[in-house]
C-alpha cells in the first residue's frame, strides 16, 4: 500500500488577524452588507491554508452570487416568516393570552428551512471548492435531507436522546453519498451500531441531568439541582468526545471512488484545552485591549478637563458616536479574537490529522462540470444557519 | 528578464485531472513556459493569468488563467524571488462571473428583492395586524394586556426584585378613580378601562392592550394641575379605543423576524435591528399618536375639561427637556417628533361652555400622594 498523504495547515495567527480584522470593520461600516464579501474573502484564506499532500484547497465562491442568493431567499422568507409570525401571534394572543406559544411556534415554522439551508450551503460550499484544480459537488436533495432530518430529531427527542447515533450516522450518510469529487463519488460505509458506544458518556451525563431536575421538580427540593454542577460540565466534555469519536469512525468509513480512504484522529484533550485556554486568551486580550483603551480615555478627558474643556457643553451626539464605536469594537474583537485563538488552532488541529491513504487512485478521477444553481447558499445566510467555515 | 537563476519546479494540474504534473518554470520576457519532463512546453502570457486572492501562505502562491479556467499551477514554498516577481507582475483577482450579464441581473433582482420586501414590510404586515386586531377577542388581548403589563412592572424594576411595585394609597386610587370615571362616562370599550400608577420617576404613560392604562409617578409629579393629568389620561384612552397597542404588537410580531433576516447577526447586529424596528414603529406612531390626541381633546371638551390642558403639559415637557438624559430625549423625538405642532393643536380647541374642575384641591394633593 502506499504512503498515506497527509494535509499540513499554514495559516498564521497575525495574518487572519489583520485579515478578519478589516473584513469585519467594513462589515460593520456598511451595516452588515460587506458580510457576503467577508465570508467569501475568510473562506479562501482558510481554505487555502488547508494543504492535503501539500496541495492547497481553493474556494472559488462568489460574494455576488452570495448576495443574489441572499435577496431570493429573504423576499420569499420575509413573505413566510412576516405573515406566519403574524397568524401565530393572533392565534396565541386570542386563545392563550401570552406570546410565549408564539415564539416558539415561530421558532417551529422555520424548522424544516434550517435543515434545508443548511444542505443548500454545503452543497454551495462543495461546488466552490477546489483541490488540484478539481470540483467537489454535492448533488441536489435539500428537502430529502430536510424531512429526514426532521424525523430523526423527532425520534431522538421522543427516545430522550437514544438514537441520537442513528441520526448522525444517516444523516452524515445521506450527505456524504451525494458528495463528490470530480468524477468519483464518495460513499458512507459502516454502521450507526458502531457510535452506541462513543455516545454513551454523553447519554449518562444527559440523563443524569435531566433525572436530577426531575427529582427536584418531584420533590420541591432545590438541593438535586447542585448536582448540575458536575454533569454539565461532563456533559460538556462527554459531547465533544461522542462528536470526535463519531467524526474519525465516520471519516474511516469513507471511501472515494474504489480505493481512495480517509483518515481523521482529532485528540479530546487538545480539542478541549484549545477551546479553553483559547477563550482565556480571548478574554485576556479583550479585557487588555478595552482597559487600554479605557485609561487612554480617562488620561485624555483628564487633559481635556485641565485645559479647561467642558464635557457637558459637547453636543450629545459625541457621545453617541463614541458609545457606539465602543460597542461594536467590543463586538468585533471578540469575533476577530475568538476567530484566532479558538476557530483557526481547533481547525488546524482537525486538519493536521487528515490523512488521505491510497493517493494514487486519484488518478483515473475527472473533472466535473461546474454546478450553477441559483441561491448560492442564500437561505443559510438568511437564516444564519451556514455551516460553519 | 526576471525570475531566479536556478530552475525551479512546480505542480501543474490541467484541471482535468487530479493528478500534478511537475514542470520546471521559467520566465521569458511576458510569458510563462512550463516545461515538463517529457511532452511539449506549455505558454502562459503574463498578462493573461491571474493569482489567486486572499491566500494564507507568505512565499507560496497559486496562478490560474484569468479568463476564469480551470487549470492551476503551484509556486512552492521557497522560491522566495521568483513568487516575489510572479506577485509584481500578475494582479491577485478572483474568477470572473461565469453567468452572462451577471451584473445587469444582480441590479434587476435586488431592486425586485427589495420592493417586495418593502411592500411586505410597510403594507401587507401593518394591513394584516390592523384586520386580525379587529378580529382578537376581548378575553384574549385582556390576557395579552395582564403579560405585557408584567413583563413591563419587571424590565423597569431596578431593585431585581418581583417587578415594579403599584401606588395603591386609598385616597389617591379614590381620587384617581373619580378622575377615571368623568372621563370613561363618555366612551364605550369592549372591556373595562384598568388604570395603574407605577412607582417611577419616568415622566411618562402608555396604554397596553386589553384596557390597561399605565401612568407613572413621574407624571403626576411633573403636572402643574390635575386636568393635566387628566388630559394625559384622555390621551392614553385614545390609544385604547383605537386598540393602538395591539395593533403595534402584532406589528412588530411580523416585522421583527423579517428585519433578523435583513440584517443576520453581523457583530452587534441586534442594535441595528432594534433601530430599524424603532423607525418603522416611529412612522405609525406619529399617526397613532395624532388620532389619540384628537381624541383625548374630544374626550375632555364631553367631559366638561379643558382640552388646552394637554398643550400646558407638552409645554412643561418641553421645558424639561434641556435638563433630560440623552435617550430619553432621543425616545420622545422618535415616537412624539412635533411637540410644538401638538401644543398647537392642543390651543386651537374649544373650551367646552361649563368647565368644572375635575378634581377639588384635596382630591389633587391625595393623587400627588398615591405612592406614598
Amino acid at each position: 500500500m502506499a504512503a498515506a498523504l497527509g494535509t499540513d495547515f499554514i495559516g498564521r495567527k497575525g495574518a487572519l488577524f489583520g485579515l478578519a480584522l478589516r473584513l469585519s470593520i467594513l462589515t460593520v461600516v456598511t451595516l452588515g452588507f460587506y458580510r457576503f464579501w467577508m465570508k467569501t474573502r475568510l473562506r479562501r484564506w482558510y481554505w487555502s491554508a488547508i494543504r492535503p499532500g501539500g496541495h492547497p484547497l481553493e474556494y472559488t465562491g462568489d460574494p455576488l452570487e452570495k448576495l443574489l442568493g441572499f435577496l431570493i431567499a429573504v423576499v420569499f422568507l420575509s413573505f413566510y416568516i412576516g405573515v406566519f409570525n403574524l397568524i401565530l401571534m393572533f392565534f396565541s394572543f386570542s386563545y392563550l393570552g401570552d406570546n410565549f406559544v408564539a415564539y416558539a411556534a415561530s421558532f417551529v415554522i422555520v424548522i424544516p428551512f434550517i435543515f434545508f439551508a443548511q444542505y443548500r450551503a454545503r452543497r454551495y460550499m462543495l461546488a466552490r471548492t477546489r483541490w488540484r484544480g478539481i470540483r467537489f459537488g454535492l448533488e441536489p436533495g435539500a428537502w430529502g435531507y430536510a424531512w429526514r432530518a426532521m424525523v430523526y430529531w423527532a425520534l431522538t427527542i421522543v427516545t430522550l436522546g437514544a438514537l441520537w447515533p442513528l441520526m448522525t450516522f444517516r444523516l452524515e450518510k445521506f450527505r456524504t453519498d451525494r458528495t463528490w469529487f470530480g468524477s468519483a463519488r464518495l460513499h458512507q460505509g459502516g454502521r450507526w451500531t458502531a457510535l452506541i458506544l462513543p455516545a454513551l458518556p454523553a447519554l449518562l451525563c444527559l440523563w443524569g441531568t435531566l433525572g436530577l431536575g426531575l427529582v427536584a421538580a418531584v420533590t420541591e427540593d432545590p438541593t438535586p439541582v447542585l448536582g448540575l454542577v458536575l454533569t454539565l460540565p461532563l456533559l460538556g466534555i462527554a459531547w465533544v468526545h461522542y462528536r470526535l469519536r463519531a467524526l474519525r469512525y465516520l471519516t474511516e468509513t469513507k471511501r472515494l471512488g474504489e480505493d481512495v480512504g480517509l483518515t481523521l484522529h482529532p485528540r479530546l484533550g487538545r480539542v478541549l484545552a484549545i477551546t479553553v485556554f483559547g477563550h482565556l486568551l480571548v478574554g485576556l486580550f479583550l479585557g487588555l485591549l478595552l482597559g487600554g483603551v479605557g485609561i487612554a480615555v480617562g488620561i485624555l478627558l483628564g487633559i481635556g478637563a485641565a485645559g479647561g474643556v467642558d464635557f457637558e457643553a459637547l453636543p450629545p451626539w459625541v457621545f453617541v458616536v463614541a458609545g457606539m464605536v465602543a460597542y461594536f469594537g467590543g463586538f468585533i474583537l471578540w469575533d476577530v479574537l475568538r476567530q484566532v485563538f479558538v476557530r483557526m488552532p481547533l481547525l488546524a488541529h482537525y486538519v493536521a490529522t487528515l490523512e488521505i491513504d491510497n493517493a494514487h487512485a486519484l488518478a483515473p478521477l475527472a473533472q466535473r462540470e461546474r454546478d450553477d444553481f441559483a441561491d448560492a447558499g442564500g437561505f443559510a445566510e438568511a437564516l444564519d444557519v451556514g455551516a460553519a467555515l | 528578464m526576471i525570475g531566479p537563476d536556478a530552475p525551479v519546479f512546480v505542480d501543474y494540474f490541467d484541471g482535468r485531472s487530479a493528478v500534478p504534473r511537475r514542470m520546471e518554470l521559467t520566465i521569458d520576457g511576458t510569458r510563462l513556459l512550463l516545461i515538463p519532463a517529457e511532452g511539449s512546453t506549455i505558454v502562459w502570457p503574463l498578462d493573461r493569468m491571474r493569482r489567486l486572492p486572499d491566500q494564507a501562505g507568505s512565499d507560496g502562491l497559486t496562478l490560474a488563467p484569468a479568463d476564469g479556467g480551470p487549470a492551476r499551477l503551484y509556486i512552492p514554498d521557497g522560491a522566495a524571488d521568483l513568487a516575489d516577481a510572479l506577485r509584481a507582475a500578475i494582479p491577485a483577482r478572483a474568477a470572473p462571473p461565469p453567468i452572462p450579464n451577471f451584473r445587469a441581473r444582480l441590479v434587476g433582482l435586488s431592486a425586485a428583492a427589495l420592493t417586495s420586501v418593502a411592500l411586505i414590510l410597510f403594507v401587507l404586515v401593518p394591513l394584516m395586524a390592523d384586520q386580525l386586531a379587529t378580529l382578537l377577542p376581548p378575553e384574549g388581548e385582556a390576557a395579552l394586556g395582564d403579560a405585557t403589563l408584567e413583563q413591563i412592572r419587571s424590565a423597569l424594576d431596578e431593585s431585581g426584585r418581583d417587578g415594579l411595585d403599584f401606588c395603591t394609597a386609598a385616597p389617591g386610587r379614590a381620587a384617581l378613580g373619580r378622575m377615571t370615571d368623568r372621563l370613561a362616562k363618555h366612551t364605550e370599550f369592549p372591556f373595562p378601562l384598568k388604570v395603574h400608577v407605577l412607582d417611577h420617576e419616568m415622566v411618562n404613560a402608555f396604554a397596553l392592550p386589553g384596557g390597561h392604562v399605565v401612568l407613572f409617578r413621574g407624571l403626576i409629579d411633573a403636572a402643574n394641575d390635575p386636568d393635566e393629568v387628566a388630559a394625559v389620561l384622555a390621551h392614553e384612552m385614545g390609544h385604547v379605543a383605537g386598540r393602538d397597542a395591539t395593533r403595534g404588537a402584532l406589528r412588530s410580531a411580523g416585522s421583527i423576524g423579517i428585519l433578523g433576516l435583513i440584517f443576520g447577526d453581523f457583530a452587534g447586529g441586534t442594535v441595528a435591528l432594534f433601530l430599524a424596528n424603532q423607525l418603522i414603529e416611529a412612522q405609525y406612531s406619529q399617526a397613532t399618536e395624532e388620532r389619540a390626541d384628537a381624541y383625548g381633546i374630544a374626550l375632555m371638551q364631553k367631559a366638561g375639561l379643558p382640552p388646552e390642558a394637554l398643550g400646558r403639559f407638552f409645554e412643561t415637557l418641553r421645558q424639561q427637556e434641556g435638563a433630560r438624559d440623552e435617550r430619553s430625549l432621543l425616545d420622545h423625538l422618535s415616537s412624539h417628533p412635533a411637540l410644538l405642532d401638538r401644543i398647537e393643536a392642543a390651543g386651537r380647541a374649544a373650551r367646552p361652555a361649563q368647565v368644572s374642575p375635575v378634581l377639588n384641591s384635596s382630591d389633587w394633593q391625595a393623587l400627588r400622594a398615591i405612592c406614598r
